[in-house]
């Protein structure tokens, strides 16, 4: 092992790349198996990226390239997260050298397919709607006052919640999360609840606490959490999720008692 | 803005949560730890342990308001919320992923229990008053079957899990712990419990086999 | 929309930090904004920047001033910008921070809650706001957030998975909407806006794959509205970042920091030496930069470092193995200090490479990195302030009326060269303004795009829609993801780091070629739903069109400024002596000739034979130059 150089050697190896494909939304998804040469250092992304030159199956089908998302390749983007060897993650981040072979790629589950590995996260976005994950600003322009100042304690906690980049890899493994519960019982997922803990830590964005813990209150909200806590294992950015929906529970039951017996 | 209050579904939820805990989950332990004086035998079980309880002022009120309603809610809105959730223990298998499916797994398992045991022994009871006089030798007679006894530790420790495993949910669902080095903590806690629990709940069912008077009809 | 105060249409392309910016400026002025996105927005590349954004704010006791920030913000571009738009930015720049911290940036602190500062390249005083090591990622979260609220509220619509294709102008010439394309149903459709802000950012993956940029930093958007008519300046000018981990897919940023902090440079003195490097004894290794340059030795500034690596790689091959790769080392430092002076980017290396730093030299080359160059914008002097007339239609407008743009794709900022930590500043503030330029100009607007008649729409539709069956419909035997890689080889070798006239010529027929190319394409796929090759086969056509631009640029300025540099040109600064002395004196005066004839802007026009060039003067009302860069 030692005498291999790591670098510079010629593509000599080659992978065996099992895809879950599906030409749209509402056709019948099938499998191909492609054998891709690995050079040093490649990743999901970068096989998927050669494959696009070149998509001949193993046994030598000239195929559609297979379509697929991703963008930043550096993990802050949030667009390649799919399913590698089962589990959600970011395929940039996804050294061939670490996984298993056969590599088996797999769309983000939950999410309704576009094509091949590319799916809508839509859902997402429109939770993130729903919990009002944004600070009330009056407008734009500079006010010629700062915001109030925050610890570098409270800092440090609420920076690692501004991390998430809506990959949706928690929400993929959320067994609470997914379409196939109806539309008005969906989940919102791990993901916005952590925003909810962050928008509600701000200085000026704790006056509309109540509002947004009441959004998380409903239907669909924090109490459909069933504290399987695979969100906080998947999480490429080790966001502490779970932490957040403990700390949301502490709110929620506050101001559940507040509703009750005042002051609202 | 009580829109908390408005909105059913949070008191709903948090209400399955707490009836789970009190009453059901404090009767579970108290009715294991009552049990567990079968090793006193017949005598003392049928007199000072069933017999007090039904000398209670407003028993079946008890009965009907702090055991039965609450545990149909509980099990009956569980119901509904399983439907509401796909466990996939193999694709994850981290303990507490595994936890979320036994915990669901075990409630539904506890409904087909209790029907068994309730009917065969409260339910029973109130057609066949001999059943009542003689609880401890119903009882007895029952555990003596291997299958029969099977079953009860089965559903034993289904409900000791249930509660325990529970008891450590609710403690995030409530907010009581918050940090993984919490919540962690704390689940140790609710196992060491749970244990504790399990094993004063098996002792109770030995007790009816070895307690003195055991294999006669006291 | 009829030339009213408020309810006009504005259509603005791109979801990074300036498409935002301006959707948010433009929304606070009481119009309807439709933003268009390649993809799901907040996804933008403004994600990537890690380092930080310059706001002179002036709490660590060293006296700093916008004034300061000013001049090194025109002294790091190397005098290459107008400088009334350089003093606004610089001025706005403490306002914005507080922006973004009410928006819930979380901006890193000191032990007193305020806005922490790090020091950053090329200035001496510590100027920079950062967000632990994702700043970029913190401020376009802060500006999405906002824009998901007006989303809520109706006035802001967005429209996901469209790539723009093209400005509809009306018989006066004036852009009245935009043709784009649905990346799912393939959809063409013409949408009416009474103006268009363009915000669509670098254009790096004209190198890819040597390049920090993401997969979308193409420029075809930039290149298409260049191809319909709108001029684009200083194209010649992309900033190489030294010192990139390599990788199969792209090329990731290793900030200086690992320099600064002791990592050394170096090359095995044998290129065929196999061993592992850790293996490879002192004696056999080459630390060109402490050679080369004894005094700064791995300290040295960006592009200096950029060039000295690629001298040793591709002039005197001593690349490790032969290839296009040197070794940063840290091995030698101690550990504990390399790990919590340079943790983030230890794991980036660790992440991707799949090795650890503190054990293994990490591998790297320069990479394509920032583009100065960009789309000419326009700006009105403030002849009170010398600054930028605040509120003024004319800033930031194309040379096409009704079109603007802003952030990374204009070219208004950073001159020669940016400095670090002023690209977050300049995205976001050139974004704002945009916005309210744009409003400005809809309160001044007689007629809204509902007057344009529909045949202009139709026709470009059309011709849109004629593009893409041509396309659908090729049989050739060109694979554009190949050619896409092949662009980048030519154009990391022939307009890179280093350039010459003779190898410039060949890349500017060699690009003619590679577009020649394009008749002849494979698509690969004829599926007519969300077909991937479709979308990436414009977007390198375009970007060979842009490439040219920027060759062509680089062939007409025959002198070294800033990140553009041709050795045959170049004017060195005598090393032992200092202003007064009289070979100091001569050199100064050479430089002041140098800048008399070149210190201008390069313009491109499209023409039918390719870019037609002709050059600006620069306002330097601020700062004359007087004094060459000095960094001894």
């Amino acid at each position: 092992m030692q005498a291999q150089t790591p670098s510079d050697s010629p593509a000599c190896e080659t992978v065996e790349l099992q895809i879950r494909r599906q030409h749209g939304p509402t056709s019948r998804p099938y499998w191909q198996t492609f054998a891709c040469p690995v050079r040093p250092g490649a990743n999901v992304v970068s096989l998927l990226m050669d494959l696009r030159e070149h998509c001949v199956t193993q046994d030598g089908t000239r195929v559609d390239p297979v379509a697929f998302e991703h963008n930043c390749m550096e993990e802050v983007c949030g667009a390649c997260a799919m399913l590698i060897n089962g589990s959600p993650r970011p395929a940039c981040s996804a050294l061939i050298a670490e996984l298993e072979a056969p590599i088996r790629l797999e769309p983000l589950p939950k999410f309704p397919v576009v094509r091949d590995l590319m799916v809508d996260r839509a859902a997402l976005f429109a939770h993130l709607k729903q919990v009002k994950a944004w600070i009330k600003l009056d407008g734009p322009w500079d006010v010629h006052e700062r915001a109030p100042r925050v610890s570098p304690k409270e800092w440090q906690a609420n920076y690692l919640y501004s991390r998430c980049m809506s990959c949706g890899c928690c929400m993929a493994a959320c067994p609470q999360f997914g379409p196939q519960f109806g539309p008005e019982a969906t989940f919102v997922g791990p993901a916005p609840l952590a925003q909810v803990r962050l928008m509600n830590a701000h200085p000026t964005g704790r006056y509309d606490k109540a509002e947004r813990l009441h959004a998380i209150m409903a239907d669909g909200g924090l109490s459909d959490c069933g504290n399987a806590q695979n969100c906080v294992r998947v999480c490429p950015k080790a966001i502490p999720l779970t932490t957040a929906i403990g700390e949301l529970g502490r709110e929620t039951t506050l101001q559940a008692f507040k509703d009750l017996f005042g002051p609202h | 803005m009580s829109s908390s209050i408005e909105n059913s579904h949070f008191l709903l939820r948090r209400l399955h949560s707490l009836l789970g805990l009190v009453p059901i989950g404090a009767f579970l332990v108290f009715h294991l730890w009552e049990n567990s004086q079968s090793r006193f035998g017949a005598a003392h079980y049928n007199d000072e342990v069933v017999g007090a309880l039904q000398g209670l002022n407003y028993l079946l009120v008890f009965e009907l308001f702090l055991i039965a309603l609450p545990l149909l809610f509980h099990a009956g809105y569980g119901l509904v919320i399983l439907r509401h959730g796909r466990a996939e223990p193999r694709r994850y298998g981290y303990l507490r992923n595994r936890l979320y499916w036994l915990q669901r797994l075990s409630g539904v398992g506890l409904i087909l229990f209790l029907l068994l045991h309730v009917g065969l022994t409260r339910i029973a009871g109130l057609f066949d008053p001999a059943i009542s006089a003689d609880l401890f030798g119903h009882m007895q007679r029952a555990l003596m079957q291997p299958p029969v006894f099977g079953l009860y530790l089965v559903g034993l420790l289904l409900a000791v899990f249930h509660l325990a495993n529970g008891l450590a949910t609710a403690a995030i669902v409530w907010g009581l712990t918050t940090s993984a080095e919490a919540q962690r903590r704390f689940g140790w806690v609710c196992a060491g419990f749970g244990l504790l629990l399990a094993a004063m709940g098996v002792h109770g069912l030995l007790g009816f086999l070895i307690a003195p008077g055991a294999g006669g009809g006291a | 929309m009829s030339g009213g105060q408020q309810g006009g249409q504005v259509i603005v392309i791109g979801g990074g930090l300036g498409g935002l910016w301006a959707t948010l400026a433009i929304a606070a002025a009481g119009h309807r904004v439709t933003l268009f996105s390649l993809f799901e927005v907040m996804r933008s590349h403004s994600a990537c920047a890690q380092g930080g954004i310059n706001a002179v704010l002036d709490t660590k006791g060293q006296h700093d001033s916008v004034r300061q920030h000013i001049v090194d913000t025109i002294k790091g571009g190397s005098y290459l910008a107008n400088q009334p738009p350089i003093q606004s930015m610089c001025e706005d720049a403490p306002g914005l921070i507080r922006t973004f911290e009410r928006m819930g940036v979380t901006f890193s602190r000191t032990p007193e809650g305020l806005l922490d500062l790090r020091l950053f390249g090329g200035v001496k005083n510590k100027r920079t706001c950062f967000a632990g090591a994702s700043t970029g990622q913190q401020l376009l979260y802060g500006v999405d957030q906002q824009v998901r609220r007006l989303e809520t509220e109706g006035q802001v619509a967005k429209q996901e998975w469209w790539e723009f294709l093209s400005i509809v102008r009306d018989a006066d010439g004036v852009c009245r909407g935009i043709v784009a394309l649905d990346l799912r149903s393939l959809e063409v459709r013409a949408f009416r806006a009474d103006a268009v802000v363009l915000a669509t950012g670098g254009l790096g993956q004209i190198y890819a794959p040597k390049t920090t940029c993401s997969t979308n930093s193409t420029g075809a958007a930039a290149s298409r509205v260049y191809q319909q008519g709108a001029r684009f300046a200083n194209a010649e000018f992309f900033q190489f970042h030294p010192t990139a981990m390599l990788g199969e897919d792209k090329t990731r940023l290793m900030t200086e920091a690992a320099r600064g902090e002791g990592g050394r440079v170096w090359v095995p003195k044998d290129p065929a030496d196999r061993r592992e490097p850790t293996r490879i004894p002192e004696a056999e290794r080459f630390y060109f930069l402490e050679e080369w340059y004894p005094s700064y030795g791995n300290t040295v500034p960006r592009d200096i470092a950029s060039r000295a690596i690629w001298k040793v790689t591709r002039e005197l091959g001593l690349g490790i193995g032969g290839g296009d790769r040197v070794y940063l080392d840290l091995t030698h430092l101690e550990r504990g200090f390399v790990s919590t002076r340079l943790g983030a980017i230890l794991s980036i290396y660790r992440k991707f490479a799949g090795q650890d730093p503190l054990t293994t030299p990490m591998e790297i080359f320069p990479a394509a990195h920032y583009a100065m160059g960009g789309l000419w914008v326009d700006y009105e002097k403030d002849p009170a302030t010398g600054g930028m007339r605040r509120g003024s239609p004319r800033n930031h407008a194309t040379s096409i009326p009704g079109l603007y743009a802003c952030g990374e794709c204009d070219y208004a900022y950073h001159g020669a060269n940016r400095l670090g930590a002023n690209s977050l500043l300049s995205a976001s503030y050139s974004g704002r303004v945009a916005g309210e330029a744009v409003a400005s100009y809809l309160s001044g607007l007689e007629r809204g795009a509902e007057a344009a008649p529909a045949a202009v729409f139709d026709a470009e539709q059309g011709r849109q829609a004629e593009i893409n069956q041509r396309l659908m419909r090729s049989d050739g035997d060109q694979n554009p993801f190949r050619l896409h890689r092949e662009l980048g080889e030519l154009m990391t070798t022939k307009v890179g780091v280093i350039r010459d006239n003779a190898g410039l010529d060949e890349a500017i027929a060699e690009l003619q070629a590679l577009e020649q190319r394009f008749e002849r394409l494979d698509l690969a796929e004829s599926s007519a739903w969300a077909n991937q090759s479709l979308a990436h086969a414009r977007q390198v056509l375009d970007m060979v069109r842009l490439a040219q631009v920027m060759a062509v640029s680089a062939r007409a300025r025959d002198e070294c400024r800033g990140a553009h540099f041709k050795p045959a040109f170049d004017i060195k600064m005598p090393e032992d002596s200092f202003p007064g002395e009289p070979a100091f004196e001569a050199y100064r005066e050479r430089w002041k000739a140098n800048n008399a004839e070149w210190l201008k802007t390069t313009v491109a026009d499209h023409g039918p034979d390719g870019p037609r060039i002709h050059f600006e003067p620069v306002d330097l009302g601020l700062l004359a130059p007087e004094q060459p860069r000095d960094y001894r």
